[in-house]
Formats: C-alpha cells, structure tokens, sequence
C-alpha cells in the first residue's frame, strides 16, 4: 500500500476515532480493563462476556473501541497485581512475577510498575502502527504455520521455559514435566477420552489455567507469608523511590525494544501467541545479560522486556481477527462476538466494506495506550501505598479477590474448590524450594503442543519426518536443542564437581 | 439516548441480582422474575450469535430480563447437564445447538436424559455447507467428488470437534457418497478455519467460511439446506444435487428443563412464532447466516425425534466412533 | 547412606509419587498408531519422565549437601484452605454477604496478629466492596442475601 493510501486510512480513522463518543468508549474500556486486570482472577474474557450485553445498544464502532479497550486496558492492569502480591492475572503475566514481586519485596514496587507501564505504552504505539501499516503481510506470515510447525515452536517454548528457571535444573524439569501432566487433565480433544478426571464432570474440560494460577502463586504466597514474617516485611518496610531512576531507564532501554519486536511477531501466532512473547523475552533477557545468574532477584529486565512483549503481543493478536476472522485467543473470540452481534461478520472484506470501522479501530488503539499511561503512571504512587496495609489484612483481600474472580470465569463454586487444593500445593512447592513459573508454562504448552503433534502426525499420515523437513519447524527444534545443551552441560559440570569435592 | 439506554441495562442487571426465586412456580404469572438462559458454550460462539438476539427480544416481550449465562465445557455436556438438574419452574432455560441433545447422547454417555427435555421453540438455524480451498482445484460439488474418487484419504476435513454437528455432516458425506476424507477434530470452528485457509486442511463445513467463500478464497460445494442460501443463488442444496434427506440444518433451540409445565412452553412458543415474523429478528439471524424457522411445540418436539432418529441410524450405519 | 539433602531427597519423592501414580492411573490409556497417536502416549512419557526426574534427584540428595526442610505452618494453610472452601460451598447458597463474612473469618483465624476490631470494619468495607463491584457493578449472577432475608 502506498503511503499517501495508509494516511488517508488513517485519517479515515482519525475521523471515526477522535469523535466525542468514541473518545469516551475508549476512555470507558481503558478504565474499566484496568480496573478489571488490577483484580486478581477477573480477566478480560470474563469481563467482555458480562459486557457484551451491554454493547448490544451501542454502535457498531463504539462496542468495539470499548471491547478493545477493555482488553489492553487489562494487560496494563494485569502486571499490577503480578508485581505487587505476586498474582499473576493472566498466564502472559507469570513471568512478570519472577522479577517483578521481587523488585517489590525490595522496596522497588513504584519503578517496576513504572517501567511495565510505559514498557507497554511503547510497544502498544509500536504495535499499533504495524497494524496499520503492515496487516495483511503480515497475516501471510503467520499462515506460513502448518501444525509442524507449531509444534516446534511448542516445543522451544518448553525449552525456554527451563532456561528462565532460577535454581535446580533438574527440578525445572521436574515442574515441566507436572505442568504438562496438570495440562492433559480432562477430554482429549482428538478421540473424547478422559483423562486424570476421577469422574469428576467439572474437570472434564480440564483444570482452568486462572485457578491454578490463583492457587500456586496467590494462595500459597498467602499461607507462606502468614507465618512467616521475615518473607514479606521488606515489601512494606522501605518504599523508596516511586520513579524508575536514570540507570533504570538505561537497563531498560533494551529489552523494551527487543519485547517489542518479539512480542509482535509472536502475537501473530494463535494459541500461545502472547505467553511465547513474554516467556522468550525474558529467556532472551537473561541469556543476553551480563549477569544472567541475578535474574529472578529483581532485575528491572526481568521487567521491562516480558511487559513490552505481552502488550505488543496482545496488539498485534488483533490482525489475524481483523484480517481474517480468526481468533488467536479467548478474547479475540469475543471481539468477533461483539462484531457478529453487530451484524458484521469478521473477515477479509471488513477492511474493504467498513473501513472506518477498521480504521477507526486501529487508531482508536492509539489514544487508549494513551489514556492508559496517562492514568496508570499516577496511580503507582496509589498502588504502592495498597502495600502498606498491614499483611493480616492484605491476605485476606487477597484470598477473596482470588475466590470471586475464579467464581466469576464459569460461575461455578466448584471451581473455587480447586484453588483450596492447588493452594496447599503451591505452598508445597515452595517448601520444596520448586519454582511454579515452569509449572505454569508446561501446563499451558503442554497440551497445546499434543494437539499439534498429533495433527502434524494426522495430516502426514503417520510421517514423522514432517518436523525436519519443513524449514521453520527443523529452525526451531535446532534452536531448542542448542539452547538446551547450553543449560544443561553447565548444570551437569557443575553438579560432577559438587559431588567431586565431597 | 444512547447513554440512557445504557445506564438503564446497567440499572436492570442490578435489580437483576436483588430478585431471588421463588419456591412455587406460578405458571399462570410467568414470568415474574429474570430468566436464565443457559448457553452450554463458551461466550462469543454460534451459539451466542443465535441466543443473544433471542434473549434481547423475549426481555422486551414479556418484560422480564432474560439473562444469557455461557456455561461452556465437555462439549456443551456441562451447560446441558446444569439445565436438565434446575428446578422446572420456567426460569432456567437452555438455548443450544440440536448437537447437545440429538448427537452427543448417541456416541458418549451423557449425564441427562435428551428426550426429557421440554421444546419450546427453534431459535434459527444456521445455513451453509461444505467448502473446499480453491487451491486444491475442484470448484463444484461434483468435481470435489471426482477429485476424492481419484485420490482417496488425501482431502481431510477440519470440524469444530468431535460428536459436533459438522462433525457428523462429514460422516455423511463419506458414507453417502462412498469417499475416503480424512477427519481432523478441532477446539472449535475458528480454530479450524486457520488450518483451512492455508490449506493445511481442505474442507470445512462452517458459517465462518462464507466471508472467504465471497473473498474467492474458498469454493462453496453445497448447501445443507432445504432451501437455497440468498447470497449463493446458484448453489444446489445437496438434495438436489442426489442425496435426498442429507439437508439437516444445524439447528437451534429454546429447551425447559424435563418436567416444566406445557404451558409456560406454548406462553414462550407464542411470543418466539410472533418474533420470527418480524423483519427485525429475520434481519439479525440473516446477518449470521442463519434462518429462521417457525414451528409450534409439538413440531419442534417432531422435528428433534426425527433428527435424533437421523443421527443414530447414521452414527449406526456409518459405524462413527469417536476414535 | 545418609540423606545429605533432605529437601531434594522429599522432592525426588515427590516426582516419583506423582509420576507412578499417574502412570498407574494412565496404564489402560490407549496408544494408537503413529497416525494416530492415542490419548496414552504423552499421559505415560511425562509419567516416566516425572518419575526419572525424581530418581536423579534423590540420587544426587544422597551425595551432595544441601539444605533441609524448614518447619510447616499448619495453621494458616489449614485456615486458608478452609476459607477457601468455604466461600466454594457457601456462595451459590446464602449469598455473597454471609459467604464473605465466613469465609474472611476463617481466613482471619489463620493467623495471630489478626486484631478482632480492626478486621470487623475490614470486614464490613470488604462486603460493601464486594458488592458493588462483583453484582451491582459486573452485575454477577450471585444472591447478595439469603434467600428468607431478601425482598423483592
């Protein structure tokens, strides 16, 4: 597309975006996603459902600025409570938690939110433009997947996912290996057996990632603090600085960046589109790092570039939707949704039939990553002094926050009992020293990647070359076995000179 | 006003929440209170773009918010099984795809009773029918068929998952047309379709095919309808095209939980047959693809025997399993 | 043999429990072809895998040092989980106010500090919370009072 046509387009948009109206929906979504990603459970996907009514009365255009807006609004929401009470609201924010909750334990809560926020703000802007500019090759670029593919790409995800781990590497493993097996709980989706269900009807189509989630980080957090004094008394004894200081800016310059572009082209991707971007950041973090071993003690990096990645990600998962009418997650399926509601079905011929819906849209994107820097930057100062309630009473708001938003996915209590059981197991890793950040990305990849495997097995009648003979699928399987050779033979010189010195 | 308009729904689902049921259902009166309507898929579905419309008018109707509630899972088996164990009271009500009572029950056990339960009325059913990716080459129904003959298990077939309606209407192609296509079982259509379009898989059989059928970049074989779809005039259905009672409709329903009084189903019937009518309710269900029959109770309740009746002889004569 | 690492050694434990369990639970899974690999395939390789990572594990705990296992908190697991629970079977039951105050009070008595006074205002600012938000804000279908106490 010519230049002049992109800013016609854009001024098309411009015109749709800036009306009084509009501005307000935006506004309205920006403010209630935050609200919504602030609390721990409640996500956007239950949230757009309970609004979806709601948009039934607006036009078309509104509906989905707002709809839209709801959604990066949350992913902005989302990183406050991962960094403040280590809750991770959405599995693109698990690995927000590793560095971030740290950071806040030091004192260092205002900084962290303040780089994830304007993190986000950059690769929002980032994002948008490539939508505007670059949409449809981009949609031919995620159709380059076939199912091989994918499943490589499951599998370096798998990889990362061990790299990013802090302590034991046989233990990460270890959590790998249970998430996966958490993952394949409930019906599997090629043949309608059922597995590890115990009969139990609400386990049928498998445990909930938000339960879980809730459960191992939020509940089990809460047990280990409640009797343990020592482990979170730094989170309110010294709130120092609320402003990220000019070494921070500095450290974070770069991984923005790179969370930008990695985040973007991942975000392409359906399925694990948005997780991938901000696991592999912070693998790719960590592995460009001077000081790789200081990762998950508080690193601002460890910030800065999975927040860049998820919002980019959560942006850019919008093209595939708006060029295709494919869904790349949960929530894109409820965009299209609020579309068909509307009467517009999603596809090719939006773009040609509605532009300044389309248009309006994509600009609309613009002002509410501006709304929302603009309202959450001040809001740190707010957040930070949350931590200063005393803890008993924290836990508790904590505790039921987690209660209700898990209720709030199905509305089903029998949901709530499961973050009881996944609590006491939490509580248990953390005894046992077991990091559940690769537990978490093993239950979600894990079953995403058998689904792959064996459709890739499906539609090759049974070849198993497929995964060598495709370029990208064989680029990321040699990509994950380098990676794992260059985690694992350290681990293992290391653990033989251990035993030696005995 | 559009704002007004808004804060009165905001204002009607709270009042919404204060209401409680009642322990005797007044048959005569209903209803008195908000219904739940319960859709056993995840929000943003088919099934939302048929119920939705449905739950906006009947409010309207009678007065009375009818509240859509998604409770997804196991292949609508969990929404279904929440309806058929609720109180028969007329204010739990279940709007689903015919799959979840006239399919499901005949390939797994289901935790209910599907002829329990209690036909109210069809809400819409959706109209398309299988298509092909223009790259494979055949255009028409007849040189697909061809093309399979030839070249038998080299076309598969992405469905929406397994014991799903598409799923079934696979079944029937290959069984009817004695044709070798290979089943590849998705987590939902849209899922699917991102196969198709790069023509991982070739066919599919989806409403969401339809803007890429007018894109070029799929060929539209068929319609599994009665009747001809109004954007595909030149498309035969596939009676025409030789398979006599192969167009079964992915149809819809508003079903009461089993032992609800009759009454409160025809009071319902009543209002869905004079809705139907209007051009606004046709207008919306044709936007998605779907038309609008209108039936009375004890014709829904026909129509789902004979389509229960259908499936199994197919599910029989086809030996399906779910593998 | 003496165990040098106790918190690995409970750990390896704990890997070959649950991967022998699992395998034990997967054993009639079936295994289909490789077209068609069948629902037991990866139940039962990420069982041994599990159970692998758990022998190396103990293995290594009775070779290098390492640091033991620190004391339980039995009382704020117990009272959390029980909180937990009990806003599980309440909510659908009596309604988000009575659930709420249960279950928070339960959570209360999970820990020493808690101070009777303040925590009744907490709890009153907590429920009126709850309320706004979840049903008269994101209007949640749940009861807000049991059903005998409500009006209409």
């Amino acid at each position: 597309m010519a230049l002049d046509g992109l800013l016609a387009n854009l001024a098309l948009g411009l015109s749709v975006a800036a009306t009084m109206q509009n501005l307000m929906w935006c506004l309205m979504g920006a403010v209630i996603g935050t609200a919504v990603g602030v609390l721990p459970g409640v996500g956007p996907v239950a949230t757009m459902a309970l609004l979806l009514p709601v948009t039934y009365v607006l036009p078309a255009d509104g509906a989905l600025i707002m709809l839209a807006g709801i959604y990066y609004g949350a992913q902005y929401g989302g990183s406050t409570t991962a960094i403040l009470v280590n809750l991770p609201g959405e599995s693109s924010s698990v690995v927000t938690t590793l560095d971030g909750y740290q950071m806040a334990r030091q004192g260092r809560a205002g900084p962290a939110l303040a780089i994830a926020a304007i993190g986000s703000f950059f690769a929002g802007c980032v994002a948008t433009i490539l939508i505007a500019a670059a949409a449809p090759p981009l949609t031919r670029l995620a159709q380059q997947f076939a199912p091989a593919d994918y499943f490589s790409l499951m599998v370096l995800g798998l990889v990362f996912s061990i790299v990013l781990a802090r302590g034991s590497i046989i233990k990460a493993f270890g959590m790998v290996f249970l998430g996966m097996l958490l993952g394949l709980v409930g019906t599997d989706v090629n043949t309608g057996n059922l597995r590890f269900t115990f009969g139990i009807s609400d386990l049928f189509d498998g445990l909930g990632f938000v339960p879980l989630a809730m459960g191992i980080f939020g509940i089990a957090e809460i047990i280990a603090n409640l009797t343990n004094p020592e482990r979170r008394d730094l989170v309110s004894s010294k709130v120092s600085n609320l402003w990220p200081s000019r070494e921070d800016f500095r450290r974070s310059r770069g991984p923005i960046l790179r969370g930008t572009i990695l985040g973007s082209v991942l975000g392409l991707l359906p399925g694990g589109g948005a997780v991938l971007g901000s696991f592999s950041a912070y693998t790719l973090e960590k592995k460009v790092s001077k000081t790789p071993e200081k990762f998950g003690t508080g690193m601002i990096e460890g910030v800065a570039g999975p927040e860049s990645a998820n919002n980019a990600a959560a942006q850019t998962s919008f093209i595939p939707m708006l060029t295709l009418g494919i869904p790349s997650n949960a929530v894109m399926a409820m965009m299209i949704g609020g579309m068909m509601i509307h009467g517009i079905i999603p596809g090719p011929q939006v773009m040609e039939q509605r532009p300044g819906l389309f248009w309006g849209m994509i600009v609309s994107m613009w002002f509410g990553n501006l709304m929302l820097i603009i309202l959450n930057l001040p809001m740190i100062g707010l957040w930070v002094r949350l931590l200063l309630v005393p803890y008993r009473l924290l836990a508790i708001a904590v505790l039921f926050f987690c209660c209700i938003g898990v209720y709030s996915l199905n509305n089903s209590a029998n949901e709530v009992l499961f973050i009881a059981g996944f609590g006491l197991l939490g509580y248990l890793l953390i005894k046992l020293d077991c990091e559940p950040a690769p537990l978490l990305l093993g239950f979600i990849l894990g079953p995403m990647m058998e689904v792959y495997m064996r459709r890739a097995m499906l539609l090759s009648r049974g070849d198993p070359w497929v995964f060598f003979q495709r370029p990208l699928s064989f680029a990321f399987l040699v990509l994950a076995g380098i990676l794992l050779l260059l985690v694992v033979l350290p681990a293992i010189r290391k653990g033989r000179e251990t035993a030696f010195q005995e | 006003m559009r704002r007004r308009e808004f804060l009165t729904m905001a204002g009607a689902a709270a009042v919404t929440s204060f209401s409680i049921p009642r322990a005797t259902a007044q048959v005569a009166n209903w209803p008195e209170r908000p219904v739940r309507c319960i859709i056993p898929y995840a929000p943003g579905g088919g099934s939302d773009l048929i119920g939705r419309p449905w739950a906006e008018a009947l409010s309207q109707t009678f007065g009375q918010q009818f509240v859509v509630e998604n409770r997804g899972g196991a292949g609508g088996m969990i929404g279904t099984e929440a309806v058929a164990k609720a109180p028969p009271d007329g204010y739990t009500l279940l709007a689903t795809p015919g799959a979840t009572l006239t399919v499901l029950p005949h390939l797994r056990k289901a935790p209910y009773d599907a002829t329990k339960f209690v036909p109210c009325g069809r809400t819409g059913d959706f109209v398309t029918g299988f298509s092909i990716n223009a790259q494979v080459g055949p255009k028409t129904f007849a040189e697909m068929l061809d093309y399979a003959k030839k070249n038998p298990g080299k076309l598969s077939y992405g469905s929406a998952g397994l014991a799903t309606a598409t799923h079934l209407r696979l079944e029937m192609l290959k069984f009817k047309a004695g044709i070798d296509i290979l089943h590849v079982p998705y987590r939902g259509s849209a899922d699917a379709l991102n196969d198709l379009l790069p023509n991982n898989v070739q066919m599919m059989n989806e409403i969401n095919n339809i803007p890429h059928v007018k894109a070029g970049k799929l060929h539209l074989l068929n319609i599994n309808d009665t009747q001809r779809h109004w954007d595909f005039p030149d498309i035969p259905t596939l009676t025409e095209l030789g398979y006599p009672d192969s167009d079964v409709p992915i149809w819809y329903s508003i079903q009461g939980p089993p032992g609800m009084p009759q009454e409160i189903a025809e009071k319902l019937n009543a209002a869905m047959v004079k809705l139907a009518q209007t051009d606004d309710m046709k207008s919306k269900l044709r936007a998605v693809s779907a038309s609008l029959p209108v039936q009375s109770t004890k014709q829904v309740a026909e129509f789902f025997a004979a389509d229960s009746q259908r499936n199994a002889d197919l599910i029989k004569a086809a030996k399906v399993k779910l593998e | 043999m003496r165990i040098r690492n106790r918190q690995d050694f409970a750990t390896g434990l704990f890997f070959i429990a649950i991967g022998l369990g699992a395998y034990w639970i997967a054993a009639d899974y079936p295994m289909g072809t490789a077209m068609r690999p069948d629902t037991g395939v990866l139940p039962k390789a990420l069982a041994w895998l599990l159970a692998g990572t758990g022998i190396i594990l103990a293995g290594k705990s009775l070779v290098a040092d390492g640091p033991h296992l620190t004391e339980w908190a039995w009382r704020p697991a117990l009272m959390i989980t029980l909180a937990t629970i009990a806003f599980a079977l309440l909510v659908d039951r009596v309604g988000l106010a009575v659930t709420m105050l249960v279950s928070m009070t339960l959570a209360a008595f999970g820990t020493p500090e808690t101070r009777w006074r303040e925590y009744a205002l907490f709890a009153i600012f907590m429920v009126v919370l709850g309320v706004v938000v979840f049903i008269l804000g994101l209007g949640m279908p749940i009861r807000i009072l049991p059903q005998g106490l409500s009006w209409r």
